[in-house]
């Protein structure tokens, strides 16, 4: 009993010096941004005004444009990277294809480029007089440069790209460890049974895949609600320029609060607010995703059940 | 268990030294901290003053600090905010839009320095801008007076003369690009239809801002304003202007010769020069006006000070700098006009001999002689602290003006809400 104390004992001293900064610098400023979201700010001038900052969230037309272009950015960037990761990792998963390493290292490689740089990079390639207008117009599939940077529709189009571009490698990594621990003998299995490449995929890979699917869905979802780097460096001008991106569409939250704290005259009480309203979007899209996925097991655990008992009935007779 | 504790006190004492320096130093007055952006020119104005007052000062010590501009401000806003006087400089430039920002922001941060300088001897709508409560906290540095700078050769080639492009509209100026690119093919500007820079120059020229004199948002009924619009909107549908993403873009323009000219700050003549190969091909008319009558062929872009920290180790030591060489050194001005191409703000050196200086890039025109008449015209408008959430209010509901889908009374209201929710 005394040995388990001591041991005790030990094991906080060690998690000690790690929990003090934890409370400093995690729970701490958790705690007094809730408290900043009920004051207003302007510098150092504060007051406490209640609940007038969430009050005046839901009245600011700028929060709302800003929640609408970062949902635009979830519903359609989200899918279109999460299927194309899994296909990748799918094919670079078959033994028979060639050069699997050299095309891993290259769909991966763009996840380990600053988030700075290749937003830099697509705003070149993408600008009135860059390599995609120059290209496009010497094939001839456009008669005049199109207005990438600057057509709210066709910003929106670069910013997905570039994203796509970025972070399918850093997903696909996740599918591709993961399938390469789904045991060979199920596949040998379901061929023997004669199943075809499609059949397997969706019914041995897909299902063993959902933890990773879930984990990257919530991971790319919170990445996007908190999306800043790319919108920020592919519109002009950063903190100078009047809008943020044409027609504002790359005004996303972050970048919203970003511009509360440092563009205008910096009230971070307000800041806070839109933090916190991040924050719930978040805690609530991650349930709703874990209550989907959960659902389906206990849906799938059901039918399995169902379908033992039948075959056992079946079998008994 | 001894070693873990004994590897956590070598950590402490590795640990401590890192604050413990960072409070003796601010304690010992060591050199004047100043932060600034821009090496070509803030920052090499900077060093000219620094090594004037060392000339007579030797013993005064600087440490001159480049940032860029976004993280001066940033950096400026979480220290004041945390209201720690350590890291903070003695001098910090800062610009003008901003001003009135950071010192109601920050009251008692910056140093008041009513007593230290003479504000009349300041272009008037400058030392204004740094006015508070009757005080004044800065010291006025380059002048942003803009002008209509366009390229000689160009211009005669589309079958103008430089006598067209004198004391014009804003509205004439869009039949001349109009007519422009019907003769060339090319844009006569750039300009991206969601930059205020352009719609910020035409309001000054009409002694209008987003802001009444008391500070109140002042869209709706702004006649300067709805001009202004209009003007923007002529340059989007009527494809007047080449759209530009951002500085880069924008500067290239012209430096490439894909336009033929730029109306914007004087202090782009840096940018201008540095397309070599067009040496004397350059000249500068007056910045255009709105129709309105109180509108003025002059007005201004930008334009930056320099403040004193209160609460720094140097705070005197930096006062009595700035004001040896930035409040009294005609002939330090007469310098970074010939090497900067800045344009002060203090008005006894306008009268220098590098004003009347020829300039053989501008085809040996005395432009600065014009630039600082017309600096001395611009119309004084009380900017306030909200320039840039104006800004964004204005330019945020532009696009559904530019497609027709709102009419000009309901974009300005719509700007007016978003404006009025911003700033509560």
């Amino acid at each position: 009993m005394a040995h388990e104390k001591q041991l005790n004992r030990t094991g906080w001293f060690f998690i000690l010096p790690s929990s003090i900064l934890l409370l400093f610098f995690i729970v701490y400023p958790i705690f007094y941004s809730f408290y900043l979201s009920f004051t207003s700010t302007r510098g150092i001038v504060s007051q406490f005004v209640g609940f007038k900052n969430y009050v005046r969230m839901f009245g600011d037309p700028m929060f709302f444009l800003a929640l609408k272009n970062t949902f635009t950015l979830l519903l359609i960037q989200v899918p279109i990277m999460l299927v194309l990761s899994i296909t990748f990792a799918a094919v670079l998963n078959n033994k028979k294809v060639r050069f699997r390493g050299f095309f891993r290292t290259a769909i991966f490689l763009p996840a380990v480029t600053s988030l700075i740089a290749y937003s830099i990079l697509f705003k070149m390639l993408f600008s009135y007089d860059g390599l995609i207008n120059n290209t496009l117009l010497s094939l001839s599939i456009i008669d005049s440069p199109l207005q990438w940077m600057t057509t709210p529709k066709l910003a929106t189009f670069v910013l997905i790209l570039a994203m796509i571009w970025r972070w399918t490698g850093y997903n696909m990594i996740f599918y591709l460890s993961a399938m390469q621990n789904i045991s060979e003998d199920l596949y040998e299995a379901a061929s023997i049974d004669g199943a075809s490449k499609v059949r397997t995929f969706f019914t041995i890979t897909i299902p063993l895949l959902k933890p990773i699917i879930l984990f990257t869905t919530v991971m790319s979802t919170i990445g996007t609600l908190q999306l800043f780097d790319e919108p920020m460096n592919l519109s002009q001008g950063g903190t100078t320029s009047s809008m943020v991106g044409p027609d504002n569409v790359f005004l996303t939250l972050s970048v919203y609060i970003y511009n509360i704290c440092f563009k205008y005259t910096p009230n971070f009480g307000y800041a806070a607010t839109v933090s916190y309203a991040i924050l719930l979007i978040i805690a609530l899209l991650t349930f709703v995703q874990f209550t989907l996925s959960r659902d389906k097991e206990e849906v799938m655990r059901r039918r399995i059940e169902k379908e033992t008992k039948k075959m056992v009935k079946e079998g008994l007779r | 268990m001894k070693k873990s504790v004994s590897i956590l006190l070598v950590l402490l004492a590795l640990v401590t030294p890192l604050f413990a320096t960072g409070a003796t130093e601010a304690k010992d007055a060591g050199p004047i901290t100043i932060w600034a952006w821009d090496p070509n020119f803030n920052i090499s104005i900077m060093n000219e003053a620094i090594s004037r007052y060392q000339a007579n000062n030797p013993e005064a010590t600087f440490e001159v600090v480049e940032l860029a501009k976004a993280d001066v401000e940033q950096k400026l806003h979480t220290n004041l905010a945390s209201r720690t006087t350590q890291g903070l400089p003695d001098i910090v430039l800062i610009e003008d839009y901003n001003v009135q920002k950071y010192l109601t922001s920050y009251p008692g941060q910056f140093a008041d320095l009513t007593s230290s300088f003479n504000y009349n001897d300041f272009v008037g709508y400058k030392a204004d801008v740094m006015k508070l409560d009757g005080k004044y906290y800065g010291v006025p540095f380059d002048s942003g007076v803009s002008g209509l700078f366009y390229r000689t050769d160009l211009l005669e080639k589309a079958g103008f003369v430089p006598k067209d492009l004198e004391n014009i509209t804003w509205n004439r100026l869009a039949d001349i690009s109009k007519e422009y690119k019907a003769k060339t093919g090319e844009y006569f500007l750039a300009n991206g239809k969601d930059d205020g820079g352009l719609f910020r120059i035409m309001l000054q020229s009409a002694g209008s801002w987003y802001f009444d004199n008391k500070g109140q948002p002042d869209l709706i009924g702004n006649a300067a304003l709805k001009e202004a619009m209009q003007i923007y909107k002529r340059f989007v549908v009527e494809d007047l202007a080449l759209p530009t993403n951002g500085w880069t873009e924008w500067v290239s323009a012209f430096n490439s010769g894909k336009v033929a000219s730029v109306t914007t700050g004087v202090w782009i003549i840096g940018s201008i020069k540095a397309a070599e190969d067009q040496s004397g091909l350059w000249a500068v008319a007056p910045t255009p006006r709105l129709s309105t009558a109180a509108s003025v062929n002059a007005s201004n872009l930008g334009g930056s000070s320099w403040f004193v920290l209160q609460n720094g180790a140097s705070k005197d030591k930096a006062i009595a700098f700035l004001k040896e060489v930035y409040g009294s050194d005609k002939d330090f001005y007469q310098t970074i006009l010939v090497n900067n191409g800045a344009i002060g703000s203090y008005m006894p050196a306008f009268k220098g001999d590098a004003f009347a200086k020829k300039d053989a890039f501008f085809g040996n025109r005395a432009i600065f002689a014009d630039l600082s008449k017309w600096a001395s015209m611009v119309p004084k408008v009380n900017v306030g602290q909200y320039t840039y959430e104006a800004d964004a209010a204005v330019m945020g509901v532009m696009e559904d003006f530019y497609t027709g889908k709102t009419s000009i009374d309901q974009t300005v209201e719509a700007a007016q809400k978003q404006l009025v929710n911003t700033i509560q």
